[in-house]
């Protein structure tokens, strides 16, 4: 009786879900965290339910599956506008697929109540149980190299001391975080050496979206390229998507509930949500802890910019390049580049959230203009037929991040609104 | 049984049971706050359940472990951490005589429950074995010893104006005026202290989601569960000596010494609550430097005006 009513509570639990997000799933998945049902958590191990969102190339596909290992039991998969691997298919739990315009948040939320009632059996691991290389000690603890430290046992390398910051002798752990990390753009992982806190090195490993196939179905801005768009729609789909992007830091900032909040404001964003923004970013700029945890981090120079055009990171800077700068309807609708000067992450929220109110602006007074351009300004930059500077932002981040502490390092890759898929459609740039 | 044992036995039930209440409260008042802050309208209804949904979930999930973990301290750390909080509330008075420890050192048992609080998060941090909890682990670390001083700081103004060490002295002291007045540095402090010592809001710097969960990333089913039960009872712990120390505890007009202190103690919880999701994830560096360059300072100010007015 009691092990009943335990299911039967739990069954109406929100269900905690892990998102593996892929490409072109980002915003999807955002917008799941303002229902109440569900619960996104930011490790497998506090999941029900994975979520795969988006399709996985074959690079992916082995991280993927270690993270689906780490669920604990009862745990299924809902996959998500992607394919369900292979290995997964041939399993006698028939896998449960969603496609885009099924309802996401009822798929997840029936695996979840069928795994407790019973009815779905939990999912089998996917990887075998062992080591990922062979043992290769000596000694007791099997630790093969010098005294009690270093060698290779299971081929990961163990801690050995190197100088720190100050000088001191501190064990240096090498591990790689992504490319499901919930913080991270979809797809990034970073090859990082951290002692404590600081990170020593990061170096992003090779892009999984660079061998792919598949290219995203486009945006708004690399639609402008091929053929006429109103230009209220490309800005109202620039102001969206820095909302987005704030809510997102909010989140990783430690604030769910607000950027749930933020995350409901870009649902609804139109024409009409000027003072709705204004009051966001009166709020969020006045809030001095907020400024304190990104100011004077994740500082990039004017001189480092210069090669990667325009954007707002390169705008956070004092750099005023602008696409929109030589247009002449945006010329007619008075358009002038906003900029800030400190080019850390407080000028970049600064900065995106002035852009979105800006372009929302543009969006009113701009209703009845049309936009058919060689090259476009995208909410991350220049955007031509060639690619966008999306890829050129990737390679600042091993000069970005050595050195600073953990904590800092993910709001600095945050603040970058780094994006793989448009790197890997870009051009074939080696990263890492 | 002997009236000893009968004592005991009283002790134990009362402060489970304000341990039940009190996570059930913190559990309740969180999604209150959180449901208020996102908008979209308050759902008490499903926000009195949602502890009880949650906990039994986690109790139906799987524990999983790690590659060579230290099991057993694992297992220890959150218990040893939930144990401080309900040892911490043995010497809390709900009146003048209903106490379950009138420890004559009361405010010296206390900072000893706060140091070994560092222990119970970093084994907590140490024992699977694993990346992310052993840099929360050691996160814990810079953050507890700059937020102690403070603590023992604010702790003894306001013994020395009650000449005793023992907390129903204290409180006895504070007829006619609350601490929280004499000193008004005191009370901002504590919030902070309490902050810190829970890991909670802005200072959930060892269990933040940039460490994807820090020191419980590897923890789930009801291992979990107990983590976050731990949590909370550290975090009812401290808002109720908070009440005590600083806010008059048993004292108040009409009302019974108990829900006194019950009121004022829930009041602590509700602004400690409501900060953890209106402020953002301090830096760790920044909150170290802050802690001993400013707001230790301020807390050494705090008890050589108490000293000063305890010699007049």
């Amino acid at each position: 009786v009691a092990v009943g009513l335990l299911r039967r509570l739990a069954a109406c639990a929100p269900v905690p879900v892990f998102p593996a997000i892929s490409a072109g799933a980002r915003d999807l998945v955002q917008d799941l965290q303002v229902l109440p049902e569900i619960d996104l958590v930011s490790t497998p191990r506090h999941a029900t339910v994975l979520l795969v969102a988006g399709w996985i190339p074959s690079a992916l596909a082995r991280p993927l599956a270690q993270v689906h290992d780490q669920v604990p039991a009862p745990r299924a998969t809902v996959w998500w506008m992607s394919e369900p691997a292979p290995h997964v298919r041939t399993l006698e739990l028939p896998p449960i697929t969603v496609t885009a315009s099924d309802d996401v948040a009822s798929a997840i939320m029936q695996a979840h109540r069928a795994l407790l009632a019973g009815e779905r059996r939990t999912e089998p691991t996917l990887l075998p149980h062992e080591p990922p290389a062979p043992w290769k000690g000596v000694g007791p603890y099997g630790q093969g190299g010098e005294g009690m430290m270093g060698g290779k046992p299971y081929g990961r390398p163990m801690p050995m001391t190197h100088p720190d910051r100050d000088g001191l002798e501190l064990d240096q752990l090498s591990l790689t975080i992504g490319p499901f990390f919930p913080p991270f753009p979809p797809g990034l992982a970073l090859d990082v050496a951290l002692q404590g806190d600081v990170v020593q090195k990061a170096v992003p490993a090779v892009n999984p979206f660079v061998d792919g196939m598949q290219r995203q179905t486009g945006s708004i801005f690399t639609a402008a390229l091929r053929t006429e768009v109103p230009l209220a729609e490309v800005e109202l789909a620039r102001a969206r998507h820095h909302l987005r992007w704030v809510a997102h830091a909010l989140r990783v900032q430690g604030l769910p509930a607000l950027a749930a909040r933020v995350v409901g404001l870009s649902q609804r964003l139109g024409r009409t949500s000027v003072p709705a923004v204004r009051r966001l970013r009166w709020l969020l700029s006045l809030n001095p802890l907020l400024r304190s945890a990104l100011r004077g981090v994740g500082v990039i120079d004017r001189d480092r910019l210069d090669t990667i055009g325009s954007g707002p990171v390169a705008r956070a800077a004092g750099l005023a390049r602008d696409v929109r700068l030589d247009d002449p309807v945006y010329a007619d609708l008075g358009f002038q580049a906003v900029t800030h000067h400190d080019g850390d992450c407080w000028a970049r929220l600064l900065q995106r959230l002035a852009e979105a109110e800006q372009a929302l602006e543009l969006a009113r007074i701009g209703e009845r203009s049309m936009l058919r351009r060689d090259r476009v300004e995208s909410p991350w930059g220049e955007q031509s037929a060639s690619g966008s500077s999306a890829a050129s932002l990737l390679a600042l981040l091993p000069a970005l991040l050595a050195g600073i502490e953990w904590g800092d390092a993910v709001t600095a890759v945050v603040s970058l609104d780094l994006d793989l898929e448009q790197a890997a459609a870009s051009a074939p740039v080696e990263v890492g | 049984m002997d009236v000893a044992h009968a004592a005991a036995w009283t002790a134990v039930l009362a402060v489970g049971a304000a341990l039940f209440v009190g996570t059930y409260a913190v559990g309740v008042l969180d999604e209150v706050v959180r449901q208020a802050v996102r908008g979209g309208g308050v759902r008490v209804g499903s926000a009195l359940t949602l502890p009880w949904r949650r906990a039994a979930l986690l109790l139906l999930q799987e524990r999983v472990g790690t590659e060579r973990p230290d099991a057993v301290l694992w297992a220890l750390a959150p218990a040893l951490y939930g144990g401080l909080a309900a040892a911490g509330l043995t010497i809390i008075p709900l009146s003048s005589t209903l106490v379950v420890a009138d420890f004559p050192a009361a405010i010296v048992l206390w900072g000893a429950l706060e140091a070994l609080a560092l222990v119970a998060v970093y084994l907590h941090g140490w024992a699977p074995n694993s990346v992310f909890p052993l840099v929360g682990g050691y996160r814990f670390v810079a953050q507890a010893t700059s937020y102690e001083l403070l603590s023992m700081f604010v702790l003894i103004a306001v013994a020395l104006p009650a000449q005793s060490l023992a907390l129903t002295d204290i409180v006895r002291a504070q007829d006619g005026v609350w601490n929280a007045v004499r000193h008004p540095p005191a009370l901002p402090l504590w919030i902070v202290v309490t902050l810190g010592v829970s890991f909670w809001g802005p200072l959930n710097l060892p269990d933040g989601n940039d460490l994807a969960g820090g020191t419980a990333a590897e923890v789930s089913g009801s291992q979990r569960l107990v983590w976050a039960l731990a949590r909370a009872a550290m975090l009812i712990a401290f808002s109720a000596m908070g009440a005590t120390a600083l806010l008059g505890g048993w004292l108040g007009p009409w009302l019974p010494g108990p829900v006194w202190v019950a009121v004022k103690t829930l009041a602590l919880l509700v602004v400690v609550v409501a900060l953890g999701h209106l402020l953002p994830r301090v830096r760790v560096e920044r909150f170290v430097f802050l802690a001993w360059t400013v707001l230790l300072p301020l807390a050494f100010v705090d008890l050589l005006v108490a000293g000063l007015e305890a010699l007049r």
